[in-house]
């Protein structure tokens, strides 16, 4: 296999992870809410979802169990977010440390064994083509991750649910005003999100890398709230950024292992690079920078 | 007794974290010991290896041994270890490079206190760093390796380019010389102690690259052996045995058994003859071992390796002996000449066969 076929083929599965967490921040940011935690809720789900699939041997109920884990941790962080309106940074980091914890404490018997993980599709003719046979051969929720992607940017643009989000991210009074539920649609995208940062933990510990290790997220959710930043609110453009890291990661270690001298530092690296340049390139135009972020990120709403 | 810190941290953080420290200030004689491990410690890997070692020292001379798990190298491994010391630990024992100055500042605030430090080059009167001659029974492994590998091809994943790990795929690579000289070797650096998804994808890389028997360089957690019985390639590893990941491809095991050791010098502490001293320990201390081989490895080189394991052991041989050729061609070590314990500590050169360029 040539590397640039090897990369093509584990993109998608290295991508899959951070894409499911960032497009669950996604929905949480754009409703206005700024939610530290993934890598802590990401890591509760890879937790549980391994346990489940460990005595159950399926992942079906793996993944239901591990969506459930984060959306439970998450509505831990709505609680005092919406209703007593504290600080989001300090509780999503302090969800984050919880939800962490509770993942060790939890996966701590568990330490170091396998599961099985779920076949990939051999889709007819297209899975035999040359160089793009093996990024066409993937497990089903990879496919399922990527039209979660789709979905949610035709959510955004066209339906009366999209908009009502955006509208309580880009004005909560406002939305209030025309009686728009602005607590309840930030609880149920909290809730969304913390869901899907838990199905990103449940494949990484069931499908990517079948096996329950504490610490196994390894910056994994840090880097899907980077990815919002990097695609600037915008789905694709955080779905492009999210595979475009996995790229980045298999990469790194294809380069080394095919012998070509570049410091390997360097390449890991790159993606928080590639990030820290977006940044500065949205940032350094304000009109740019207020017309994709999201107005009332961070800031509570009450009365 | 062992706890996991975060663990606790996460759950009960009001309960404030001196009383999650499991040692107890006991009227008892007993030798207090603890243990601090950089990793959670599973059935297998670094931290087990600690763990049984120091379980065993406790037993034989009647101590009681905490074990302080998955402590982050910094700041909070440093007040980890001085209230371990505070609560009456007279024995402690640092799992990992990164406690050093934590370690050395201990051992200066606490005399009465002896301290092992792993992998580490700093003595003090109470402070031993002590180190596994990994590249004995490396140097075996990558002759069996050798003599399995199809392909000329052999992929290591590696955790840190530090001298130790340099030093394991070095001799790795010169035992597969010596049953094929053709042999190629290719490292990936995963810069991280921990990170099975990073490890899985390097070994993938690396069997992509038509490599057909892996090393797993002082990974902590099987997921590149667990990789290699999927994909059909051979795979080996250190400090504990993963067969049970692998019962068709497991190569073997370069483990190591730190009960001896452990146990001489708690008796040393308790007989105050605790002296600060560089421990290096090879096959001829028992610390390193090999064992779990491969029933596919032919005879005609298994009897090689047990000749080599024997001069080894006897101190008849040793890999690192001239003449050695660094990858740019030069001979860094001439005819004759073998490598001293300080040099191979300090090696920071691949031979050639490695065909990776080390990570400036």
């Amino acid at each position: 296999m040539s590397p640039l076929e090897f990369i093509l083929a584990g993109t998608l599965a290295a991508a899959t992870p951070l894409l499911l967490a960032a497009l669950g921040e996604l929905v949480v940011e754009r409703s206005g809410v700024l939610n530290l935690g993934v890598e802590g809720m990401m890591a509760l789900g890879a937790a549980v979802a391994f346990i489940v699939s460990y005595h159950t041997g399926g992942h079906a109920l793996a993944f239901v169990a591990g969506a459930l884990a984060g959306m439970g941790a998450a509505l831990i962080f709505a609680v005092p977010v919406l209703m007593f309106r504290a600080n989001q940074v300090a509780a999503g980091l302090a969800l984050g440390i919880l939800a962490g914890g509770l993942s060790a404490l939890f996966g701590r018997p568990y330490e170091s064994l396998t599961v099985r993980a779920i076949p990939k599709i051999e889709i007819p003719l297209l899975s035999d083509l040359p160089i793009l046979g093996g990024m066409l051969t993937q497990d089903g929720v990879v496919w399922a991750s990527l039209a979660m992607a789709a979905l949610m940017a035709w959510a955004f643009r066209s339906t009366r649910l999209g908009w009502r989000i955006r509208a309580v991210g880009e004005n909560p009074a406002a939305a209030h005003a025309i009686g728009t539920p602005v607590l309840a649609i930030r609880a149920a995208c909290i809730a969304f999100g913390g869901a899907l940062a838990g199905l990103g933990g449940a494949y990484a510990a069931t499908v990517y890398t079948p096996l329950w290790a504490d610490g196994m997220i390894a910056g994994r959710g840090w880097i899907a709230v980077a990815l919002v930043v990097f695609g600037t609110w915008q789905t694709g453009r955080v779905a492009m950024g999210a595979i475009l890291f996995g790229a980045l990661s298999i990469g790194e270690l294809v380069v080394q292992a095919t012998g070509i001298a570049i410091p390997s530092q360097a390449l890991a690296a790159l993606p928080y690079l590639a990030t820290i340049v977006v940044l500065a390139l949205i940032s350094s135009n304000r009109a740019r920078m207020r017309l994709n972020s999201v107005a009332s990120l961070g800031e509570p709403f009450g009365r | 007794m062992t706890q996991t810190r975060r663990a606790f941290l996460g759950t009960a953080s009001a309960a404030g974290l001196a009383s999650a420290l499991p040692l107890k200030l006991s009227a008892q004689d007993a030798l207090q010991m603890a243990l601090v491990t950089p990793s959670p410690t599973a059935d297998v890997g670094w931290s087990h290896t600690l763990v049984e070692g120091a379980s065993a020292a406790a037993e034989a001379v009647g101590g009681e041994l905490s074990v302080l798990e998955n402590i982050a190298e910094g700041p909070d491994a440093d007040r980890i270890m001085q209230r371990a010391a505070a609560n009456g630990a007279g024995f402690v024992i640092l799992g990992s490079f990164g406690y050093m100055n934590g370690g050395l500042q201990l051992a200066q605030r606490y005399p009465q206190v002896s301290v092992l430090h792993a992998s580490g080059y700093q003595v003090a009167p109470n402070f031993s760093p002590f180190a596994a001659k990994y590249y004995q029974g490396t140097y075996l492994m990558g002759m069996a390796a050798a003599a399995l590998s199809k392909s000329g091809k052999i992929g290591s994943v590696s955790a840190f380019a530090i001298p130790e790990l340099i030093t394991s795929v070095n001799a790795f690579a010169l035992g597969a010389q010596a049953i094929n000289p053709e042999i190629e070797v290719s490292v990936v650096w995963v810069n991280s102690w921990f990170d099975p998804a990073s490890e899985r994808e390097a070994a993938q890389a690396l069997i992509s690259q038509g490599c057909d028997v892996m090393f797993s360089n002082a990974q902590d957690t099987p997921s590149v052996i667990a990789l290699a019985e999927e994909a059909g390639v051979y795979a080996c590893n250190l400090n504990s045995s993963m067969q049970s990941y692998a019962p068709n491809y497991y190569l073997g095991v370069v483990g190591t058994d730190w009960a001896p050791f452990f146990t001489a010098q708690a008796r040393a502490h308790l007989e105050g003859t605790f002296e600060g001293a560089n421990y290096y320990l090879g096959i001829a201390d028992e610390v390193v071992y090999v064992d779990d081989w491969n029933g596919d490895i032919p005879s005609e080189v298994m009897g090689r390796i047990d000749d080599r394991l024997a001069a080894i052991g006897a101190g008849e041989f040793n890999p690192f002996t001239g003449p050695l050729v660094d990858q740019a061609g030069e001979t860094r070590i001439p005819e004759g000449t073998t490598m001293t314990d300080q040099e191979i500590q300090g090696m920071d050169w691949h031979v050639a066969g490695v065909t990776t360029p080390l990570p400036s």
